[in-house]
């Protein structure tokens, strides 16, 4: 086993010896993740629903067809409604189980049938916020139906208020055929205005045509994804480059100098465990998140492999500041100025799609921002081959002038101390 | 074979070494001795290439340290002053990477390493992170690491320095050993008891110049047979030195406004007469110290002031 090695094998050795930091990089951006992930109902999760406990007082047909259309089509995916009696109702309201009480009261039937006026009362929980207020839109629009269902068909619905006439059971056949064939006159009227055109105009943007052929809408988790691979990325580098502080400090750069053996070895050893590190978290993040979040397993391998150049060249240039620093301490202070804003802008606490375009523009060409724009592409199938060709290029020629920096320090003063 | 031939040093303005030259033969133990601050770091430093003297030459077994700096490195063994040791790892995996820094590999560096093991008594204790050890353990495998190549020439910068009595006869052992292996050893130390007791040839050193050099006994005989009277008080310089001048067999080395050094034969026997004419001269003594000739009378004698100071 050659000296470089066998350098990153003690390195790895001494860090397998002291897990706690390693517990930190990974730990911090797992718990964000967790939060995030939990915050927005993971995987597609549950879409939020107002759940609206009514209490049927009138118990007439056009009672319960308020409550059907309420558990139908669109309202229906907003609104779960659940008959109950009115004291049991007010208490769950009270006890925040529900979003709110609507009570319909007797009578109610008629009074829309004759366009006379009626309350409907609607308790709402006050510890929601935004589910109440869809349901009294849901409300308010039910109403405005029913005006402009008089306006149209007021003297049929006001004759079918009224009842069969006296000594009657039921409405005479002349005058359902009489109302059937005005409604169907009505309905044949309109025809024209609400049955869908033979040509259909459609505007869409730009982003929406992207969007459509990313395939469905990815879960608001999988925007994190990266952005936070990224901060433990960071982290490492941060974690690994302050080590050569500690060989300092502890005098096995000394001895190391002393010997036949040259810095470069010893400096490429330690870029490799750093490397082989972040190439090893990569790995394990991005398969569970290729499991959870069911990408295509294709891209894994590649993915992987961007994370470990991408990380280990973020690494070289933590190295560089470390060696033309004056103190660990300094070292430190610099090194973490950095990152956090390079981490706040570069994706990792906000993804790019939520922050002001003027600051999405700026965090895409920060170094973490940008390996994490490549590596949203490579996770979406969007990356072009040449596109990745030229950026694994820039990595390689950047690490390779960062390295040269990085041993050139470390041999003419950082080791000597 | 160590070699080293009118060294300089310089930080900025300061200069840590000026005209340094000696050489340290295979099989003997030569000392660098001095105060702190005097330059010996320094010159170990530049034997062992970790600084590039300004001037001079410093070879190694005939490897210029400069020109032929990796040759003359495979050759040394260093020991620093401070522990130079990985503290999460074990003493074997210690020795391990610092003999693979050297080029060992395979069984030859396993089978080095146990002997190496032996040699500093950390067999039964080999697999056990460094930070477990006492510090007179991590003092030895610290010397150990620098053993595990079997270098031809080892450079020890104060390594008893903060270590107990036991384990500092302990590692003079080791380091006398290596000698008698035919080992050059080139020792730094301010303790002089430890020079004496260890090294074959010495260098005092003292604000970077070599102000002595010999064997123990070439140095003494520059002390001459004679006791070192040292007095602290309060004296007038020029009535007490003309009253000294009056003593037979008195020689004065120093006289100061706080203390007074005469060399002398049988102080103890001189002593009631030297007190008097001080009183006479109007001197207010407070401490007086009789001082056998050893090397700290050497330097004393050549500096005016204690090895320790």
């Amino acid at each position: 086993m050659t000296f470089l090695w066998r350098t990153a094998l003690k390195d790895f050795h001494r860090q397998r010896r002291q897990p706690v930091e390693f517990v930190l990089w990974l730990g911090i951006p797992l718990v964000i993740g967790a939060l995030v992930v939990a915050s927005t109902g993971g995987r597609g999760g549950p879409k939020p629903q107002a759940h609206l406990l009514v209490v049927d007082q009138d118990d007439s047909t056009l009672s319960n067809l308020l409550l059907g259309g309420l558990s139908q089509e669109a309202a229906g995916s907003f609104i779960r409604a659940e008959v109950v009696q009115l004291e049991a109702g007010r208490k769950r309201v009270e006890r925040g189980e529900a979003t709110a009480l609507l009570v319909i009261p007797a009578g109610f039937s008629d009074a829309v049938l004759r366009e006379e006026p009626c309350t409907l009362r609607l308790v709402t929980n006050p510890a929601q916020r935004i589910l109440p207020g869809i349901v009294e839109e849901t409300l308010a629009i039910f109403a405005d139906a029913a005006f402009y269902l008089h306006r149209v068909l007021g003297d049929d619905l006001r004759a079918l208020a009224g009842g069969p006439a006296p000594g009657l059971d039921t409405f005479p056949n002349a005058q359902i055929i009489s109302t059937s064939v005005h409604i169907n006159e009505l309905v044949g009227r309109v025809n024209s205005y609400v049955d869908p055109l033979v040509i259909q105009l459609e505007t869409t943007t730009d982003e929406e045509e992207k969007e459509k052929a990313a395939g469905p809408p990815k879960s608001f988790a999988l925007y994190f994804l990266p952005g936070l691979l990224y901060m433990s990325l960071l982290f490492m580098a941060q974690g690994v480059s302050e080590d050569l502080w500690r060989e300092r400090s502890q005098m096995t750069l000394r001895r190391l100098v002393v010997s036949p053996r040259s810095v470069t070895e010893f400096l490429g050893g330690k870029a490799i465990y750093g490397t082989a590190l972040m190439g090893a978290t990569g790995f394990v993040s991005l398969t569970i998140a290729f499991l959870y979040f069911h990408l295509a397993p294709s891209a894994l391998p590649l993915a992987t492999l961007w994370v470990m150049f991408s990380g280990a060249v973020l690494l070289l240039a933590m190295m560089v500041i470390q060696l033309h620093v004056r103190t660990q301490r300094a070292g430190n202070i610099v090194s973490m100025g950095l990152i956090f804003p390079l981490m706040m802008i570069g994706g990792s606490f906000f993804p790019f799609e939520a922050m002001p375009e003027w600051m999405a523009k700026i965090g895409r060409h920060t170094p973490n921002g940008w390996s994490v724009q490549q590596l949203e592409n490579i996770l979406n199938g969007t990356v072009r081959p040449a596109a990745l060709g030229n950026a694994i290029a820039l990595l390689a020629g950047v690490g390779v002038v960062l390295f040269l920096v990085c041993a050139r320090r470390l041999r003419r003063g950082f080791a000597q101390g | 074979m160590i070699e080293v031939l009118g060294l300089r040093k310089q930080y900025g303005s300061i200069t840590a070494v000026e005209d340094v030259t000696f050489d340290a033969e295979p099989g003997a133990i030569f000392g660098l001795l001095g105060p702190n601050g005097a330059g010996k770091t320094t010159a170990i430093s530049c034997v062992s290439g970790l600084l590039r003297p300004d001037a001079g030459r410093v070879r190694v077994f005939g490897h210029d340290v400069v020109t032929d700096g990796r040759a003359s490195r495979e050759k040394l063994g260093v020991v620093p002053q401070e522990l130079a040791l990985y503290e999460e790892l074990s003493a074997r995996e210690n020795l391990s990477y610092w003999g693979a820094a050297y080029g060992l590999r395979g069984g030859t560096l396993k089978k080095r390493v146990q002997e190496v093991l032996e040699i500093i008594e950390l067999h039964d204790r080999a697999r056990e992170p460094v930070k477990r050890f006492s510090g007179g353990m991590k003092r030895r495998l610290n010397f150990g690491c620098a053993l595990v190549h079997t270098p031809q020439a080892l450079l020890l910068d104060e390594p008893t320095v903060g270590v107990d009595p036991q384990s500092r006869v302990r590692l003079l052992d080791l380091v006398r050993d290596q000698a008698r292996q035919g080992t050059c050893v080139l020792y730094t130390t301010h303790y002089m008891e430890e020079a004496e007791g260890l090294c074959d040839r010495l260098a005092i050193i003292d604000h970077g110049r070599i102000i002595a050099m010999g064997t123990l006994t070439e140095l003494r005989a520059k002390v001459g047979e004679r006791d070192l009277l040292r007095l602290s008080g309060r004296f007038e310089p020029g009535p007490v030195r003309e009253a000294l001048g009056r003593l037979d067999g008195v020689e004065i080395v120093q006289v100061e406004a706080d203390s007074v050094t005469l060399a002398m034969r049988e102080a103890a026997r001189k002593l009631p007469s030297t007190l008097q004419a001080l009183t006479a001269a109007g001197a207010e003594l407070y401490e007086t110290t009789v001082t056998q000739p050893n090397l700290e009378s050497l330097f004393i004698k050549l500096t005016g002031k204690e090895l320790r100071e």
